[in-house]
């Protein structure tokens, strides 16, 4: 290669270097700021075992719904379940389909889980029934939560007493539900109103027909059950009945001891390997180290980046640290099988080019199906771990680990080892662990 | 070094290193996690006085309740005879109670029957492709490689050294589990599946020696093999260091919540790198004498007709 173009290379290295470390810092706003970016943060997306929250997995029962419209029921599901789980929209909440029957959703940070639970879970099925009071027969008026507008806490105005205000859709659904307030406010039947199963409102009588559309529920709330059940109401109700068949919850004190935890365990880690290779390999152990630090900068940034992309945003779980931590691992693998092989051909009594065009190129071959059987085995991990995102997470880092320290170990290693042996200095057997008696 | 000499005592320390993990495979069997078998488990702080949570746990209405200490945690296992719907109600009183007797709970674990079921479907499944999926790219990979070794020969003695490191780590865990209380959940699957990988990495690379020295080098087939080994041993030995320092930090420094998975990585390493250096290659030469062997005993045999 020439000179030229090794120096352009170097140069693009040095850049990617600075870029990557500027925005693998812990505080990258700063800097940024420093560029006239203003308000531009990155964070690398932790996972609930890190963050605390909770991981809830609801199972459809689909047994009654037609095999064609099942499709359709779980996607109305997961729906309603976002607007039951998430209702002002703002919180990082993630409901997602698993396999044919099953809802997964992530709520990181929360707090209160035996209410979120109750929250999704519920059915929300509002019916309004009509009933005969000598038979104690009940006839459904085709009222449902479906005509329902809206629903708002509020507080009766005669007791105080919290109550939730239903306002139906205009139109048919207010005509059909004046039509069935004449009907029993004439034939003095009672109207009863049921929120699955419990009852929210009478039996009473209706004393005079409701034309306007607008009724109420009063179930001993208090203000906040009050609130709860409008928002129920409001996002409507799941097309099927759900069970709870997994959960997941992690405190937030434990996540905050892991991830301090795993940094001193990673920077403990990086420096007893950069150590090792220092002591063992020398002035290629300074290369070797270099390019370990860009694979440690890259790796994070391509981390932060991927929080931009939705649907690829990288998840950092505790198994996901596991993973990086072992990919550091992997990456001086190839540093190491290279400068074993340099020392060789040195030792052979090859020039220093010769040598380290020769220890590229037959390092590789046992680099790249090392590291191709790892990524084989991260796919498959990738693929079946459907039911376990701590899984996926291990399978991710490990694999794009794999993938950058490609990268920086033949790339940036090469063009570190090429620029250095063509100084003087950079030519002495004694500098890459070969004694100069064992040269042929 | 003859290190493919001596094949037979790098064969007999395997054997006594795997014999008592399979023993207690076949006689304990897996300490299997709620993952797997379902059921609930609650992690709190420190190490509390068990007879104070066997209580609590009984008020809540659990069953089977197992109290295990691990490191500055304690898992409280059981299961809850009611119906499903009623579980996250009775969690909740369970977790008041423990916090008024001063017990933090950390983290929450609840799996049901038709999830365990389905993790450990992939988990066999994945263990599977996963095999399956190396051998065939190994075969690929070395489909060039000069006689007198076959392609197969290669895969299958690189599954050889897997089965071998995959034994050791589940036997090693079929004991604690016995013995510790230690649970075997769906990161340990993983964790299997990563020593699987970083075992055939290994075996991969002296493999690669092996068929670059038989291009070049005359001599037999056994002392090719030996020097390849040779000539790739302080990068197996230095490569194994480095990671097994990143684990050692991680089981020492890292968070109590992944501590038998990074042990169950740290183990299965070590053994990943014994097998590949004195297992697997050790294996094509035994595999070559015996077809060279018979081969022989053919040719002697009076021929018919």
């Amino acid at each position: 290669m020439s000179d030229m173009s090794l120096r352009v290379k170097f140069a693009l290295i040095l850049v990617l270097a600075l870029v990557t470390t500027l925005i693998a810092l812990p505080r990258e706003d700063k800097v940024f700021k420093l560029f006239g970016l203003k308000n531009v943060t990155m964070q690398v997306k932790q996972g609930l075992d890190l963050q605390g929250g909770a991981q809830l997995v609801f199972q459809a029962d689909l047994s009654k719904v037609p095999a064609s419209k099942r499709d359709t029921s779980m996607q109305q599901l997961v729906t309603v379940m976002q607007k039951r789980a998430n209702p002002g929209g703002t919180s990082e909440v993630v409901v997602q389909r698993q396999g044919s029957d099953r809802i997964i959703i992530s709520l990181p940070g929360e707090k209160d889980i035996a209410a979120a639970i109750a929250r999704i879970g519920k059915t929300g099925n509002l019916v309004f029934l009509e009933i005969n009071p000598t038979t104690g027969a009940e006839t459904p008026t085709g009222i449902t939560g479906n005509d329902v507008e809206s629903a708002t806490a509020d507080y009766d105005p005669q007791t105080s007493q919290p109550i939730v205000r239903l306002q139906l859709k205009s139109g048919d659904a207010t005509k059909r539900f004046g039509e069935v307030t004449t009907r029993i406010n004439q034939n003095s039947t009672r109207l009863v109103t049921l929120l699955d199963q419990d009852v929210v409102f009478g039996p009473a009588t209706v004393s005079t027909p409701i034309l306007d559309g607008t009724a109420q529920l009063q179930g001993n709330f208090t203000i906040q059950t009050a609130k709860d059940t409008a928002d129920l109401i409001n996002a409507g109700a799941l097309p099927v009945s759900v069970t709870l068949v997994e959960q997941r919850t992690v405190g937030p004190t434990l996540g905050k001891e892991s991830v301090s935890k795993s940094f001193v365990a990673g920077v403990i880690g990086l420096t007893i390997v950069a150590l090792f290779m220092l002591l063992y390999y020398r002035l290629a152990g300074v290369l070797a180290v270099g390019a370990l630090f860009i694979y440690t900068t890259t790796t994070i940034t391509l981390y932060k980046l991927s929080a931009f992309l939705p649907g690829y945003t990288i998840v950092l779980t505790l198994a996901g640290i596991a993973g990086f931590i072992l990919s550091i691992g992997m990456a001086v693998d190839a540093n190491i099988l290279i400068f074993e092989r340099l020392k060789e051909e040195l030792r052979a009594g090859k020039s220093f080019v010769a040598a380290t065009e020769a220890a590229f190129d037959r390092a590789w071959t046992s680099i790249r199906d090392s590291n191709v059987s790892t990524l084989i085995t991260c796919t498959i991990l990738y693929m079946s771990s459907g039911s376990t995102p701590i899984i996926r997470g291990f399978a991710v880092t490990l694999g794009l680990g794999v993938l950058v320290s490609l990268f920086t170990a033949v790339v940036v290693t090469r063009t570190f080892l090429r620029l250095t042996i063509r100084q003087a200095w950079g030519r002495n057997p004694k500098w890459y662990g070969v004694k100069t008696e064992d040269v042929e | 070094m003859n290190i493919i000499g001596r094949r037979k005592i790098w064969y007999s320390i395997s054997f006594l290193m795997i014999v008592p993990g399979l023993i207690s495979l076949f006689v304990y069997g897996l300490n299997l996690g709620i993952d797997f078998r379902s059921g609930q488990m609650s992690t709190v702080a420190g190490d509390p006085n068990a007879a104070v949570i066997r209580t609590v746990a009984s008020d809540a209405g659990f069953k089977d309740v197992q109290i295990v200490v691990a490191g500055n945690q304690t898992q409280i296992r059981f299961t809850d005879p009611t119906p499903q719907a009623q579980h996250e109600a009775n969690h909740e009183k369970f977790k008041t109670d423990l916090a008024s007797k001063g017990i933090e709970e950390l983290s929450f674990d609840s799996v049901g029957p038709t999830v365990s079921k389905d993790i450990a479907q992939s988990a066999i499944i994945s263990l599977i492709l996963v095999s399956l999926a190396i051998v065939a790219y190994i075969a690929f990979a070395f489909r060039n490689a000069p006689q007198p070794v076959s392609p197969l020969s290669f895969g299958v003695v690189a599954i050889a050294a897997l089965l071998h490191d995959a034994l050791f780590v589940l036997g090693v865990f079929s004991i604690l589990g016995h013995f510790f209380g230690v649970e075997i959940d769906a990161l340990f699957v993983t964790a299997i599946l990563t020593v699987i990988g970083f075992s055939v990495h290994d075996t991969i690379v002296v493999f690669d020696r092996i068929r670059e020295n038989l291009r070049r080098e005359k001599g037999t087939f056994e002392h090719i093999v030996n020097d390849s080994i040779l000539e790739t041993f302080a990068r197996s030995v230095n490569t194994s260091l480095t990671v097994l320092f990143t684990l050692l930090a991680l089981l020492l420094f890292g968070g109590q919540s992944i501590h038998y998975f990074v042990l169950a990585l740290l183990i299965g390493i070590a053994s990943g790198t014994y097998s590949s250096i004195f297992n697997a290659s050790p294996l094509l030469v035994t595999w070559h004498n015996f077809k060279l062997n018979r081969k022989v005993k053919e040719s002697k045999k009076p021929a018919k007709g």
